[in-house]
C-alpha cells in the first residue's frame, strides 16, 4: 500500500467560460494556471484549505476527447514525498506506472498509475517540488523529457490509429527510429490496428529493418497473384510477435523465374512462400479441369525442387482457393468438376506431394474462417491483380507467420490459464468448488467446451498450467471434488494458486519447466492481469480474450499459437516428461536443504566396464557432448577400441535412476597410464557427462568409481586435462572443485591437474552404487 | 465543401498515406512528384482517400487521374451528386 494524502480532484471542462460558471456556483477561488505540454492542456488550480480541484482545459490531445469531449470527473491524485519511492514500491506489487520517468507540471511533478489495475479509475501521483529539495539524500534528479516513445495516451486511454502512426513518425524524423518500431510493436501486441494499419506498420517496419544493423529473417514471397500487401503484413504480424521479418516479393506471376534468379543471387532465405491463385487453374474449358490441375501440380512440383535443393530454404506453399462457385451455383459446382471441386482436389494433390518438411497454408480454411466475402476483395484484384482485401491480406499473413514460426522456433509449448471465469463461471472463493459454473447452462456449456478445448491441446502435447489468485485449496478443490470438469490436476504440468504476481508465477513456471517465457501462452478474463503480464514479461502472448466465454476458443484459437508440423509421440509424452521434471523441481523448493532434496531423490547409479554392446552409444556420447566434456576428444570407434585394448587402461560407463526416472547412460570415462611417472599414475583421456544430471553429485559419483577401477589396477596417482571449448565453460572448475591440484598449463590453452595419493579419497555423493 | 477546402482535406489523407509530415500537394501534383507513388501505392491512396471522403470511386476513375486537381474535382463531382444536385 502507498501511503499518502488527496492532494486534488481533476475535471475536466471543455473551455474557460465553464471553469468560471463551476468556480462560481461552489465557490472555489482560481489560483495557479499552468500549460503542461506532454498533455497539451491547461491546468487551474483552486485555492484553499478545504481540498484543492484542478480543472483541465485541453484544446487538443488525448485528454480533448475524454468522454467524448464533453469532459467531467478525471482523476484524483495523492500526494507523496517521493515519485521514485513510490515507483519502487508499486513495482514490487507488480504495478507499473504509466509514464517511465516523472513529468514536470511546473511546482509538482506527476505520474499516473496504469489504468489497468485501478479496472479505469484514473489516479495520479504527485511530488511537490518543495518536498524534492527538502528528500534527505539531496536533490533527486527528476527528467522531464517529453514521453512521446508511450503507445498510451496520458489518460490511459489508447491513442488512435492516426495519432499512433503520427508518434512514429516525429520519433523517426528525430533520429529515434528504433523506438518509433517498438511503439508500433505495442500498438500491434495489444490488437490497436486496423488491417489497413497494420499494412502500414508493416511498410514502417520494413523501412526500419532495411537501415538497422541487425539482421533479419529474409522471406521470399512469390505468387500468381500480386502479393505486394501480403508481404507487408507479415513483416507486421512477425514483428507484433517480437520478430524481425524482412520481405521480398517478386513480380506476380512469375514465380519460376523469381526462384532462379533468388537461386542464382546466392542470397539466403529463410523461408520462401509461394501463393497460388486460381486464375490458371480454373481458367480452362470445361472438362479441362483435372488436365489443368496435373499442369499446376507439375509447376509447383519445380518450384519446390528450387526451394528445397538449390535454396535450401523453408518452404511455405499456401493452396488453392474459389471466390465464387461459379455458374453451375454450389450443387453441382462441388460434384461436377465446378470451380469448388476443382481447387479441393488440386489442394489435396499439392498436399499428397509436398515434401514433408513444407508448412501448408489452406486458403480454404483461412478464407473460410472469416467468410470470403470478407476475405476478397473484386476491386483490388481487378486494381493490382491482388485479391484479398485489407483483412483478408493480414489474415494469410497470420497464417504464414504462424508457419514460419512451428518452423523456425516450433510451436509455443505452454498455455497459462487463470480459473475464475476463465475455467468456469463464478469464484470459487465464494462458492465452493461445487457452486462454480461448468457442465450446465449456457455459461457453463461454454466454459466447459473451453476445458475440453484445452484438454484437447494437453493431449496433443501443449502443456497445460494454471496461474490463479485464489488459496491453493480452494483453487485445487474443484478438480478434485467436481466430476463436470473434463480436466484433472494431472492435466496440469504446473499450478501456481497464490496471492503473488502472475508475472512471478510464470516466470516461476518457466524454471521448474525449464522453457523461456516466449513459450508462453497466457489467458485470463482479467484486463488487469493481462495488462499486467504483458509489461512485466513482454516474451509471453497475452490473449485477448472477450467477456464472453462462448468466444473464449476462437480467441484462444486466433493467434494460431500452437501450430505444428506434424505430430509426433514424442510431443504427446511431453507433458508427462514435464510433469515428473517439474515435480522433481517442486519437491527441490520444498526441502529445506539441497543435501535433503538429493538425498529424497533415491538416486542410483551403476558402474560398467566399457565393452563391446556399449561402444556404439560411449561413441555417439563422444561426438555430440559439448558442455560437461573435459577434453572433447571426438574418439573414432577404432580409437576407443585401441584405448581400451591398452594395459592397465579404464573404459568406465556410469548409469544413473532416481524415483522419478532412468536416465539411462549417462557418463563416460576414459584413462590411460600416464608413462614416464614415478608414482603409478592414471590420465583421464576423456571425462563427458550429460546435462540432465548435472549438479546432483553424480560427478562425485563418478570420480570415486573412477578412483576405485584406479585402485585396482593399482594407480596411486590421478592426472587430468581442462582442454576449453566454446561450450565446456561449465567444467572449467570441475577438477578445482573436485579436489584436484593445478599443475600447470598444457597444450591447447589447457589446464593440467593431479590428484595424487587416491588410497585415502572419496567424494561425498548422494548417488548409491548399484551393480 | 470547396475545391480548397478538398485539397486541404486531401494534403492530410496524403501525409498520412506516404508517411510524410511534409509533404505539399498542389493541384498539378503526380505520382510523378511524390516519391513512392507507385502503382501499387496508387491503390492504397485511392482506398485512403475514399474512406476519408465517404466516396466510392470505379475502376475506371481510378485508372484515369491523372494528377491531384483531377482527383480533388472528381471527389467535388461525387458530393454535388450525394446532397441531391445533377449527377
Amino acid at each position: 500500500m502507498i501511503e499518502g494524502r488527496l492532494h486534488h480532484v481533476s475535471i475536466i471542462v471543455p473551455d474557460d467560460e465553464r471553469v468560471h460558471e463551476l468556480a462560481a456556483l461552489l465557490g472555489l477561488k482560481l489560483g495557479r494556471r499552468q500549460f503542461v505540454a506532454q498533455y497539451e492542456a491547461d491546468c487551474i488550480f483552486t485555492t484553499g484549505s478545504s481540498g484543492v480541484i484542478e480543472f483541465i482545459i485541453a484544446k487538443s490531445g488525448k485528454l480533448s476527447k475524454f468522454n467524448k469531449g464533453m469532459g467531467g470527473l478525471h482523476h484524483i491524485a495523492i500526494a507523496v514525498p517521493d515519485l521514485e519511492v513510490t515507483k519502487q514500491q508499486l513495482a514490487e506489487q507488480g504495478i507499473p506506472l504509466l509514464e517511465t520517468k516523472p513529468v514536470d507540471a511546473g511546482p509538482i511533478y506527476i505520474n499516473f498509475l496504469a489504468p489497468a489495475y485501478t479496472r479505469g479509475v484514473i489516479v495520479e501521483y504527485v511530488q511537490e517540488v518543495a518536498a524534492q529539495d527538502a528528500a534527505v539524500d539531496g536533490a533527486r534528479p527528476l527528467a522531464a523529457e517529453p514521453q512521446a516513445a508511450l503507445t498510451t495516451g496520458s489518460d490511459g486511454g489508447r491513442l488512435s490509429e492516426r495519432d499512433i502512426f503520427k508518434n512514429a513518425r516525429s520519433l523517426r524524423s528525430e533520429g529515434r527510429a528504433e523506438e518509433a518500431a517498438l511503439s508500433l510493436r505495442e500498438a500491434l501486441r495489444r490488437n490497436w490496428l486496423s488491417p489497413e494499419g497494420i499494412e502500414k506498420a508493416g511498410r514502417h517496419i520494413a523501412g526500419f529493418l532495411d537501415e538497422s544493423s541487425g539482421k533479419p529473417l529474409d522471406v521470399l514471397v512469390l505468387g500468381q497473384c500480386t502479393t505486394h500487401w501480403v508481404g507487408n503484413c507479415l513483416t507486421a504480424v512477425g514483428w507484433g510477435c517480437g520478430a524481425a521479418v524482412r520481405t521480398v516479393d517478386g513480380q506476380y506471376d512469375n514465380v519460376i523465374q523469381e526462384l532462379m534468379n533468388a537461386a542464382a543471387s546466392g542470397r539466403r532465405y529463410e523461408a520462401v512462400v509461394l501463393v497460388p491463385w486460381s486464375e490458371r487453374l480454373l481458367g480452362g474449358e470445361p472438362g479441362e479441369g483435372a488436365a489443368r490441375a496435373a499442369e499446376e501440380l507439375a509447376f509447383w512440383q519445380r518450384a519446390w525442387q528450387i526451394v528445397t535443393t538449390q535454396m535450401s530454404s523453408r518452404l511455405i506453399q499456401v493452396g488453392y482457393d474459389w471466390v465464387s462457385p461459379g455458374a453451375m451455383g454450389h450443387h453441382l459446382s462441388a460434384r461436377r468438376q465446378g470451380p469448388v471441386q476443382i481447387v479441393r482436389q488440386m489442394n489435396e494433390s499439392l498436399q499428397a506431394a509436398l515434401p514433408p518438411s513444407a508448412f501448408f497454408v489452406d486458403l480454404d480454411q483461412a478464407s473460410g474462417v472469416m467468410g470470403r466475402d470478407q476475405f476478397y476483395d473484386a476491386r483490388r484484384y481487378a486494381w493490382t491483380k491482388q485479391p484479398f482485401s485489407e483483412a483478408g491480406a493480414v489474415r494469410l499473413a497470420q497464417h504464414l507467420w504462424s508457419g514460419i514460426r512451428a518452423m523456425i522456433n516450433g510451436p509455443k509449448k505452454v498455455l497459462v490459464l487463470d480459473l475464475d471465469n476463465t475455467l468456469w463461471g463464478g469464484v470459487v472463493g465464494e462458492t465452493g468448488p461445487l457452486g462454480i459454473e461448468v457442465g450446465d447452462g449456457a455459461s457453463g456449456e461454454s466454459f466447459k467446451a473451453f476445458q475440453q478445448y484445452a484438454k484437447a491441446l494437453s493431449q496433443r502435447g501443449v502443456l497445460l498450467a494454471v496461474s490463479s489468485k485464489n488459496n491453493p485449496a480452494d483453487a485445487r478443490e474443484p478438480f478434485e471434488k467436481n466430476p463436470a470438469l473434463p480436466l484433472k490436476l494431472s492435466d496440469f504440468a504446473a499450478f501456481e494458486a497464490n496471492w503473488e504476481p502472475k508475472s512471478a508465477a510464470i516466470a516461476r513456471m518457466a524454471k521448474t519447466l525449464q522453457l523461456g517465457l516466449d513459450s508462453f501462452v497466457f489467458f485470463d478474463d482479467n484486463p488487469a492481469e493481462r495488462e499486467h503480464v504483458r509489461q512485466m514479461l513482454p516474451e509471453v502472448e497475452v490473449v485477448d480474450v472477450p467477456e464472453e466465454p462462448a468466444q473464449y476458443i476462437r480467441a484462444l484459437e486466433a493467434g494460431q499459437w500452437f501450430e505444428a508440423l506434424d505430430l509426433t509421440a514424442e510431443d504427446a509424452e511431453r507433458t508427462a516428461q514435464y510433469r515428473a521434471e517439474a515435480e522433481r523441481r517442486g519437491l527441490q523448493e520444498s526441502f529445506a536443504s539441497m543435501d535433503d532434496y538429493l538425498r529424497s531423490l533415491d538416486m542410483r547409479g551403476a558402474v560398467r566396464e566399457v565393452d563391446e554392446a556399449d561402444l556404439p552409444r560411449v561413441v555417439q556420447l563422444l561426438g555430440k557432448t559439448n558442455q560437461f566434456n573435459l577434453t572433447t576428444r571426438r574418439h573414432s570407434l577404432e580409437e576407443v577400441r585401441a584405448l581400451l585394448a591398452r594395459p592397465r587402461s579404464i573404459g568406465l560407463t556410469v548409469r544413473i535412476a532416481d524415483r522419478f526416472a532412468d536416465y539411462g547412460l549417462v557418463a563416460v570415462i576414459l584413462g590411460v597410464e600416464q608413462e614416464g611417472e614415478t608414482a603409478p599414475t592414471l590420465r583421464v583421456d576423456t571425462w563427458l557427462m550429460s546435462c540432465r544430471v548435472i549438479a546432483r553429485t553424480v560427478e562425485e559419483f563418478c570420480l570415486n568409481a573412477l578412483l576405485h577401477a584406479a585402485r585396482e589396477r593399482g594407480f596411486e596417482r590421478v592426472v587430468g586435462h581442462y582442454l576449453p571449448t566454446k561450450k565446456n565453460q561449465l567444467v572449467a572448475d570441475l577438477y578445482d572443485r573436485l579436489g584436484f591440484g593445478r599443475t600447470g598449463e598444457v597444450a591447447d590453452n589447457g589446464v593440467g591437474y593431479a590428484l595424487d595419493d587416491i588410497a585415502q579419497v572419496s567424494a561425498t555423493t548422494f548417488v548409491a552404487r548399484q551393480g | 465543401m470547396t475545391k480548397d477546402e478538398i485539397l486541404e482535406k486531401l494534403q492530410d489523407v496524403f501525409r498520412d498515406v506516404f508517411e510524410d509530415d511534409e509533404l505539399t500537394i498542389h493541384r498539378a501534383s503526380s505520382a510523378d512528384d511524390v516519391e513512392g507513388w507507385d502503382s501499387l501505392m496508387h491503390v492504397s491512396l485511392m482506398i485512403n482517400v475514399e474512406r476519408a471522403f465517404k466516396a466510392k470511386f470505379s475502376t475506371t476513375q481510378v485508372a484515369s487521374l491523372k494528377n491531384v486537381g483531377e482527383l480533388v474535382d472528381l471527389l467535388e463531382s461525387r458530393q454535388a451528386g450525394a446532397s441531391g444536385g445533377p449527377a
